[in-house]
C-alpha cells in the first residue's frame, strides 16, 4: 500500500490499464442528434451519447464547423462542477467556425446525471477510501470514450486534436497519446491532500471534511489519490504542453511545479498567471491558435 | 460585435416600464403569502471546529423548495450580522465557511434550478436563461429572484442574526443579483457586487457573443419574431430597470476587458443606482474575475465596516 501522493503506486500502470481494457470492452454506441436551438450560421451543434464503463451513459457538446473540413479540435475536459459549457464561459462562441468543439459532461454532471446525479461539494470524496470504486476512476474512462469517439468524426484533423482543463486534461492526454496539443491547468490531483490542509476552500475542503469525520481512512485516501496525481501522469504525456500556473509561490506556482514540468515527455511552455482572466485567456487563445496553425485567434470582443 | 471605445460612455438601451415598482410589489406579495417554512438542520460533514454548517430549506414563490448553506462561529456570543451569498450562473452554491470565520452568519442560496434546488423544476444549463423568456409573468427569473430575496426572510427568521446589520454579495450572475436583491429589500443596508450579469441583457447579447447571454441569441435567432417580446420582458428583470431602488451603500468592481459580463453594462447599472453612497472600480487589463484577487480584500473591508462583525 501506498500512503504518499508522491509514491507512485506499484500497480500504477496495471490500475489503469485495466480501466481502459474494461473500455474497451463496451461498445461506444453512440447517438447523435442535432441541437438547432445551439447550431449557428457557421456551425452546427450536436448532443452525443456514449457509453462508458460501469456501463454508464455520457453526453457531450459537440459543434461541427460549417464547410470543409478537416478542422483542429478543442476537446474540453470536465472540471469540478456540475455544468459543461457547450464552449467555456468567456470565450468566444465564433471559435466553433474554425474548430471541432465537443465540451464532454463526466457521469455526474448535468445531462449525465441519470442514474448518478453527483453533488458539489461531495463529488470529489465519492468512494475515495478504494482505488477501484473511485468515482474519478469513471470519470476519466469517460474522458477517454471521447477522445475516442472524436476521432471516429470524419471532420477531425487527427494531428490537430487539443485537450483543453483541468486535471482530466492532463491524465487523458497521458492515457491517450492521439492528443496532439494539451493546454493543462492543474487545480486539484497534484499533491491534494497536503494543499488540502492549508485551505478551507473547496473542493479540496472535501478532503478536509471527509478526513474530519473518518481520521482513521487517511492512509486509504492516500492511496486512492496517488493513481491520480499529476506527477506520475507527466511522464506518459507526448503532447505538445501549456501549463497554465498559479501565480507566485502558490503551491501550483511555476517554482512549485518545475519538478512537474521537468517530468513532462514532450516540450512544455509554462504560463504564470497574472491573476487576470483576459490576460490569462488571451495568452491560452493565441498559444493555442499558434500551434494549431490557425491564423486568426479566437479572441471575444473584449480581448482584441 | 459593436463594443464602445470608451465603455464609459456607452448608453444603455434598457427602458424601465413605466409598472416596475408595481410588477414586483405584487411578485413580493406573493411571496409574503406563502409560509417560508424553514427547516435547518446540523451538517456534521461539512462543520469544522470553526464553523458551524447546517443544511437549509425553504419554500419560495409558486412552492417552489429552496436550499441553501448556512455557516455561522462556531463560538459566538451575541447576535451576528447577517450575509447572504447569492451565485453565480453555473457554479453551485459555495458553502458560505469564509465569512462565518469572519464572523457573520453567512446563507448561500441556491435558487430554482441549481442542484439542490432543483427537484421541482430544472430547465439545464445552458437553456435557465431563456426558460419562460417570452413573458414577464412566466419568466424564470421572476421566481428566481424571489428565492434569493427569501433569503433574507430567513436570515431575519434567526434569533443569532441582527436584523439590522443585513449585507448581500455575490460575483458575475452574484453581482447582478445582489443589485436585485438590494433593490427590492430594504432590510440590506450594505452590498457588493461583482462583475454583474443580469444588466443590460439586450445591450449585451450586441457587445459579446459568450456565453451566458449567447442563450438569448440562440434564442432570438430560432425565435426572430419574439424580439419585441423579448425585450419587453428582460426589461423588467432587468438589473438597470432595478438600480434606482437601491439605496444601501454598495460598491461595484467590473473587468474593462470582461467578455462575459460586457464592462458597458456595468458602467449603465453604476450610473442608474439610487444609493448616493457608491463606488465604482472599473479594472483595466482584468476579465470577468474583475481583479478579484485584489479585490476580495476591498469586499472584506467595505462589509466590515458596514456591518461589523
Amino acid at each position: 500500500m501506498s500512503t504518499s501522493a508522491d509514491a507512485r503506486p506499484q500497480n500504477f500502470d496495471a490500475y489503469w490499464q485495466d480501466t481502459l481494457a474494461e473500455l474497451g470492452r463496451l461498445p461506444a454506441a453512440p447517438e447523435v442528434e442535432e441541437i438547432p436551438f445551439r447550431s449557428t450560421e457557421f456551425a452546427t451543434a450536436y448532443g452525443v451519447r456514449l457509453t462508458s464503463i460501469g456501463p454508464y451513459r455520457i453526453f457531450g457538446y459537440l459543434s461541427i464547423p460549417r464547410g470543409q473540413g478537416p478542422f483542429p479540435v478543442r476537446y474540453f475536459l470536465p472540471r469540478y462542477g456540475s455544468v459543461a459549457d457547450l464552449v467555456p464561459q468567456g470565450t468566444s462562441n465564433g471559435q466553433r467556425q474554425r474548430y471541432v468543439t465537443f465540451a464532454l459532461c463526466a457521469r455526474g454532471q448535468r445531462r449525465s446525471d441519470q442514474p448518478y446525479a453527483a453533488s458539489f461539494p461531495g463529488q470529489l470524496t465519492d468512494c475515495i477510501d478504494d482505488p477501484s470504486s473511485y468515482i474519478y476512476r469513471g470519470i476519466v474512462a469517460d474522458c477517454c470514450r471521447g477522445l475516442e469517439y472524436l476521432l471516429t468524426r470524419p471532420e477531425v484533423d487527427p494531428q490537430r486534436v487539443a485537450a483543453i482543463g483541468a486535471d482530466m486534461a492532463l491524465i487523458t492526454a497521458a492515457l491517450c497519446p492521439r492528443i496532439t496539443h494539451l493546454v493543462y491547468t492543474p487545480v486539484i490531483f497534484h499533491r491534494a491532500l497536503e494543499r488540502a490542509a492549508a485551505t478551507q476552500a473547496y473542493p479540496l475542503e472535501e478532503l478536509n471534511d471527509y478526513l474530519r469525520q473518518r481520521p482513521e481512512r487517511r492512509d486509504q485516501v492516500l492511496e486512492t489519490l496517488a493513481y491520480y496525481d499529476a506527477s506520475h501522469f507527466a511522464p506518459m504525456v507526448g503532447a505538445r504542453t501549456l501549463l497554465m500556473a498559479e501565480a507566485g509561490s502558490s503551491p501550483l506556482g511555476p517554482s512549485a511545479l518545475e519538478p512537474l514540468v521537468q517530468s513532462i515527455k514532450s516540450s512544455t511552455d509554462v504560463h504564470e498567471s497574472e491573476n487576470s482572466g483576459y490576460r490569462d485567456g488571451a495568452y491560452s487563445e493565441l498559444w493555442l491558435s499558434r500551434e494549431l496553425g490557425v491564423a486568426e485567434p479566437s479572441l471575444p470582443a473584449h480581448w482584441r | 460585435m459593436t463594443i464602445q471605445a470608451n465603455p464609459a460612455e456607452f448608453v444603455s438601451s434598457v427602458k424601465r416600464p413605466a409598472d416596475i415598482d408595481a410588477f414586483w410589489a405584487d411578485v413580493l406579495a406573493q411571496t409574503a403569502q406563502i409560509p417560508l417554512q424553514a427547516d435547518v438542520s446540523y451538517d456534521p460533514l461539512r462543520s469544522s471546529p470553526q464553523v458551524d454548517v447546517y443544511q437549509v430549506h425553504y419554500t419560495s414563490l409558486d412552492h417552489v423548495g429552496i436550499a441553501g448553506w448556512y455557516a455561522r462561529p462556531a463560538n459566538h456570543a451575541g447576535q451576528l450580522p447577517g450575509l447572504l451569498v447569492v451565485p453565480g450562473y453555473s457554479m453551485e452554491p459555495l458553502i458560505p465557511k469564509n465569512w462565518a470565520a469572519r464572523g457573520y452568519a453567512a446563507f448561500s442560496v441556491a435558487p430554482r434550478g441549481k442542484l439542490r434546488s432543483n427537484g421541482q423544476f430544472n430547465p439545464g444549463y445552458p437553456g435557465l436563461l431563456t426558460h419562460g423568456i417570452v413573458d414577464r409573468n412566466t419568466y424564470i427569473y421572476r421566481g428566481f429572484y424571489m428565492d434569493s430575496c427569501r433569503g433574507v426572510d430567513f436570515l431575519v427568521s434567526r434569533d443569532e442574526v441582527d436584523a439590522d446589520r443585513l449585507g448581500v454579495t455575490g460575483h458575475s450572475q452574484g453581482g447582478g443579483l445582489s443589485v436585485v436583491v438590494a433593490a427590492l429589500r430594504p432590510e440590506i443596508k450594505v452590498a457588493t457586487s461583482g462583475a454583474p450579469f443580469l444588466c443590460g441583457f439586450m445591450d449585451a447579447i450586441e457587445l459579446t457573443d459568450g456565453y451566458p447571454y449567447q442563450e438569448i441569441a440562440d434564442y432570438l435567432r430560432l425565435h426572430p419574431e419574439s424580439l419585441q417580446q423579448v425585450t419587453d420582458t428582460v426589461a423588467y428583470f432587468d438589473g438597470i430597470s432595478l438600480a434606482p431602488k437601491v439605496t444601501c451603500p454598495i460598491i461595484v468592481n467590473i473587468g474593462l476587458q470582461d467578455s462575459t459580463c460586457p464592462p458597458e453594462t456595468g458602467y449603465a447599472l453604476f450610473r442608474a443606482m439610487g444609493s448616493e453612497d457608491k463606488q465604482l472600480y472599473d479594472y483595466d487589463g482584468f476579465g470577468h474575475d474583475a481583479n478579484n484577487a485584489v479585490h476580495t480584500g476591498i469586499i472584506e473591508s467595505f462589509l466590515a465596516q458596514h456591518l461589523e462583525p
